[in-house]
């Protein structure tokens, strides 16, 4: 008698006899449904049109609601048998994790519902989302069409558990004013070392109260845009399970960081969007989710290039995944609506009007895309970095609370702290979460 | 505990003198009519006697009156903290089916964490300067704004403005002040030649943020409280003290005060309870960073446990302690407060 | 009644011309010191204030600039309309003031009839009564809201009024201030109307209410101010703007990922505060007169 069912105590606790009648016929949270569902093989082909009614979770990434409505509207004149319940499910991703966490434990669960890169992976570790792989077969969905990189990142022991949908990658932006005044080649830089020697020119010729470089502080995920330092000197956060953080190459990599912080060169902020889009700062590294309203914001001629580095740019962003506990009929229509609007027009449209990057390979072939993307160079930068992306490590986006940890790590490193130490703290305390949390649920 | 919190009694709006005569009778004293005839006149308030045992009909219409409010407090108040404490005892992962008893290993790992001493100094700090600052400030103003001054409404509608403000838009709207590169602090210190300290950097200064911004918004209530209170008091002892040519700090802290004890008391346990538990504020503003825990206090790491590390088992621990702490610390308050009401 | 008529007297005469605090009026040094204190008040809070409602009116452009921008220049209340066309502001408005205005008066009424029976009725056990109601404020919701979730849920309650409504009613905070206020009513005048014959609803109805106005209306205010910024069990029970209520709603004008126009927030934030501020004007007003007249018409 060691383990409990959640729902049972969640139910019971208070006014005995209806509680616990009603706990009993509601809530399909638990993981029987989800299990029995896991070996989807039994699902039938079903390729005809979507049925019932979905129930669509979603923060609308990149305030896209209207473009959510659009591309509903859409899958409603292919799918006149289906309707689509849009569901204002949080302001955040943090949020929508918060409700579908609540939906876990009381049931009504959505049949779709948007999921970040560090939520996903904790819904999918506890059997709560379903695998979309065989689920994809029986609609006949051809998953090579996702951007590898993209579809990847959703990849756990043996399945896929979401569909790639807003993804965003960082984007080096520059302020062309500030490179000529610094006399620096109209380009980004090769490699973090020229970033270093470009940044002591930037800072001469910086506004006051700037800096060379915007950066997010580690409360707003400074840890994924810095995957891109660790890499380059061929360090990581982790392999695998295995985190990395002691190893000397991270070190390295995080020593001459704290050189360039000591230096001045970063201005660390919530918001390095808007740092930068002040003028304060000759270059930055944000989200290509930042790209619009940074062309608002700057009054002065700025550009895009890719990451310092080869090969070493972090993904990002969100999916959308399809919850374990709902009837396999409810899923194959869940997928349906899933691949709908992330197909290549939807997604045509959907990057377009936020910013987010194509997801399918097909789209880039679009016309309505290409002439696009030839018109707006600042977000073909981004496009064309694609293929150079990296899955980020576990132990910034699988570990629970990894990001988090890491972000405070950092935080200490550019306050001065000796990054041996910091690193070493932080290697025990991963190491400590994985060993608690994840290992035993792995399969063995 | 519950004798102590009948017994000091007196009320919100008004309430006992602190004079020695007749105020602890509370519902088990023995005062009657009669004792409260030979009362010092200028005393009129106090809690009434309990003359006799309520009747039957009392008793009845007492469980009618308090039923529905018991209900949904038990159904959506100690249900969910019966829950709790269960889960502080588990490994409970916020997104599990399934929660596994581990003993008392999560409070275990409390005591020991480094963390743990940090969290509990930022809720001190942030808890003691809003519950000290607010009530102080608060009485200032209602005093100053329970005088016949021009313009006075304007300025009492100001005073509540910041509390009608929800702490979340209060955190987003906040940093157009703080903000080291945009705010108006920066600003304002720009032009006296002084560099803005950066508030959302530097743990020190991020907690100063949060703390008088949560006193900014809170003003208005102990504002609020304060000035129901000095209206709804009785002029006797103010009459009593002009004629006694009392100096204005001596009318301020041997009538005025007294006569507002209940009323701080009141304040002084909601203030701090509501205090303990701001969550908008430091969502909205800090995380709980910089630094990971620059501001991260009790309610915040209950949260950041639950939902960001999934740890809701550890949570649920965390909670339950704040449960606890709360739970001693308003005893003594009500009994340090019972004591001065009584010396 | 004549215990009442002697009190409506009483009070008549010591509250009109004392309902100030006493420590005033003395001279033109005071008076002077008093307007100089009420303008650093004024700035000290209204100026970010201020710096709220300026930011409502610009442009996106001129929100993160440097030096700051002291007036909106160029003046842009698109801001607002864009408020009103980007969110269905009316829908959320309209959910805001159905689930404040049940929801306070249920908290209202339960509040004032728990805080009776808790001070003027006589019953065992009544002190650890409170006590556990007490307790109840040491609660945070960040502990209740997934298992509250779970059992509204199974009522079948998610996306109504009456579930996001009825689990907000419990009401620990009213109980014990308006019980404070109960216990502080001059007992001669309790004894006197129970002598009189009132029997203990006319008690409250007719002598209670009437003297605690002032605190009776600080009470709705708080009430209807926490109710109407009531944010994550709405956000939890309400998926769309059927039911979800303006705080909620006005999220949904930040950009969760990337960058904010924060006029349109201000502005929403503006439009959000307006209202519960006007409330507060006109109850203020009635804090005083409750006082003073509330009683003489008894």
């Amino acid at each position: 008698m060691s383990t409990f069912s959640r729902r049972t105590f969640l139910g019971l606790t208070g006014v005995a006899g209806t509680t616990i009648g009603l706990s009993a016929c509601a809530g399909t949270g638990g993981g029987s449904t989800g299990t029995a569902s896991a070996t989807a093989s039994a699902l039938a082909k079903n390729t005809g049109p979507a049925t019932g009614t979905i129930e669509f979770w979603s923060n609308h990434p990149g305030t896209s609601k209207e473009t959510e409505l659009k591309l509903i509207e859409a899958f409603k004149a292919e799918n006149p048998g289906a309707t689509v319940n849009l569901v204002d499910a949080g302001k955040n991703y943090e949020e929508v994790a918060q409700k579908f966490n609540a939906a876990l434990a009381g049931g009504q669960l959505p049949d779709v519902v948007v999921v970040s890169d560090v939520t996903w992976f904790n819904f999918a570790l506890n059997k709560q989302l379903a695998a979309v792989d065989d689920i994809a077969k029986a609609i006949e969905l051809d998953t090579d069409d996702y951007v590898d990189a993209l579809y990847n990142d959703y990849k756990f022991e043996n399945g896929h558990y979401a569909v790639p949908y807003a993804r965003s990658t960082p984007l080096f932006y520059y302020n062309q004013d500030l490179w000529s005044k610094a006399g620096l080649e109209d380009r980004g830089p090769k490699d973090w070392d020229e970033m270093k020697e470009w940044a002591a020119k930037l800072k001469a010729v910086a506004p006051d109260g700037g800096a060379a470089m915007a950066l997010a502080d580690g409360s707003n995920y400074l840890d994924w845009v810095l995957q891109n330092l660790v890499w380059e000197f061929g360090g990581a956060y982790s392999k695998d399970w295995t985190p990395k953080f002691s190893d000397a190459k991270t070190i390295e990599a995080l020593t001459f960081f704290q050189g360039m912080a000591k230096e001045g060169y970063f201005k660390f902020s919530k918001d390095a969007a808007a740092d930068f889009g002040a003028g304060l700062t000759g270059c930055g590294i944000m989200s290509t989710g930042s790209l619009g309203g940074v062309t608002k914001n700057a009054k002065f001629p700025f550009k895009t290039a890719f990451l310092p580095g080869e090969g070493n740019c972090p993904t990002g962003g969100a999916g959308i995944g399809i919850p374990a506990g709902i009837t396999d009929e409810r899923k194959v229509n869940a997928l349906k609506f899933a691949s709908f609007i992330t197909n290549a027009a939807s997604t045509v449209t959907f990057t377009q009007a936020t910013g987010y990057m194509p997801v399918r390979k097909s789209a880039l072939k679009e016309e309505a895309e290409k002439s696009f993307l030839e018109a707006n160079p600042n977000s073909r930068t981004a496009v064309e970095q694609l293929p150079k992306t990296r899955s980020q490590d576990n132990a910034r986006v699988l570990v629970p609370g990894g990001g988090a940890k890491i972000g405070q790590a950092l935080d200490q490193i550019v306050a001065g702290q000796d990054v041996k130490t910091v690193m070493d703290g932080l290697q025990k305390d991963i190491e400590g979460v994985i060993a608690a949390q994840i290992t035993p649920k792995l399969p063995k | 505990m519950g004798a102590d919190i009948g017994v000091d009694a007196g009320g919100v709006t008004g309430g006992s003198s602190g004079g020695s005569s007749g105020h602890t009778s509370g519902p088990a004293g023995p005062t009657g009519p009669a004792g409260a005839a030979g009362r010092d006149p200028r005393v009129p308030f106090g809690p009434p006697p309990l003359r006799r045992a309520g009747s039957k009909g009392e008793w009845l219409l007492a469980a009618a009156l308090l039923i529905p409010n018991l209900v949904l407090l038990f159904l959506f108040v100690y249900r969910p903290l019966v829950d709790n404490i269960r889960l502080s005892f588990t490994d409970w992962n916020i997104s599990s089916p399934q929660a596994n008893y581990v003993g008392a290993s999560n409070y275990v790992e409390w005591l020991g964490r480094a963390d743990t001493r940090i969290v509990l100094t930022n809720t001190l700090i942030f808890t003691f300067a809003t519950v000290v600052l607010s009530m102080v400030l608060g009485l200032a103003l209602a005093l100053l704004l329970d005088q016949k001054l021009r313009g006075r409404n304007i300025v009492r509608s100001m005073v509540f403005a910041p509390f009608v403000i929800s702490g979340a838009a209060i955190g987003v709207a906040f940093q157009f002040v703080f903000d080291p590169s945009f705010g108006l602090i920066q600003d304002l210190l720009a032009k006296i030649g002084v560099a803005s300290p950066n508030f959302y950097q530097r743990p020190g200064w991020a907690l100063f943020m949060v703390t008088s911004t949560y006193i900014w918004k809170n003003l208005g209530y102990t504002f609020v409280i304060y000035l129901a209170a000095l209206q709804a008091r009785r002029g006797d002892l103010d009459e009593a003290a002009e004629i006694d040519g009392a100096s204005r700090w001596n009318h301020f802290r041997k009538v005025l005060l007294p006569q507002l004890r209940p009323t701080t008391f009141f304040l002084s346990i909601t203030v701090l309870l509501s205090s303990v538990q701001v969550f908008d504020i430091i969502y909205a503003m800090t995380r709980g960073g910089p630094i990971g825990n620059g501001t991260m206090t009790l309610v915040f790491q209950v949260y950041h446990e639950t939902f960001v590390n999934q740890r809701a088992g550890y949570g649920a621990t965390v909670a339950t302690v704040m449960f606890l702490i709360l739970l001693v610390v308003t005893a003594v308050q009500v009994r340090f407060m019972d004591k001065g009401a009584r010396a | 009644m004549s215990a009442i008529a002697r009190l409506s007297r009483t009070n008549g005469r010591a509250g009109m011309p004392s309902a100030e605090s006493g420590i005033q009026g003395r001279g033109p040094v005071g008076k002077a010191f008093g307007y100089a204190a009420m303008v650093l008040v004024l700035l000290i809070i209204a100026v970010p204030l201020f710096w709220i409602v300026v930011t409502s009116f610009k442009r996106q452009e001129n929100i993160y600039v440097r030096p700051a921008e002291y007036l909106p220049i160029p003046f842009h209340p698109e801001n607002y309309s864009e408020v009103t066309s980007r969110i269905p502001f009316s829908a959320y408005f309209r959910n805001s003031v159905i689930i404040t205005f049940f929801t306070a008066s249920i908290k209202i009424v339960l509040g004032v009839l728990s805080a009776y029976a808790l001070s003027l009725l006589r019953f065992p056990g009544r002190n650890l009564l409170f006590v556990v109601i007490l307790a109840a404020l040491m609660v945070p919701n960040q502990i209740t809201v997934i298992s509250n979730f779970a059992l509204v849920a199974q009522l079948g309650w998610r996306n109504t009024f009456q579930g996001i409504i009825i689990p907000l009613c419990g009401t620990a905070f009213g109980t014990f201030l308006m019980r404070n206020q109960f216990l502080s009513l001059p007992h001669e005048i309790i004894e006197a109307a129970r002598m009189d014959g009132a029997g203990p609803l006319k008690l409250l109805w007719r002598v209670v209410m009437p003297l605690s106005w002032p605190t009776l209306v600080a009470f709705s205010l708080i009430t209807v101010v926490n109710e109407w910024n009531e944010y994550l069990w709405p956000f939890l029970m309400s998926d769309d703007a059927r039911t979800a209520p303006l705080q909620v709603g006005l999220t949904f004008l930040q950009n969760n990922d990337g960058v904010t126009n924060w006029g349109p927030v201000m502005a929403g934030t503006v439009l959000t505060i307006l209202p519960v501020l006007l409330l507060f004007l006109v109850l203020q007003r009635q804090m005083i007169k409750g006082l003073t007249s509330g009683a003489v018409k008894s």
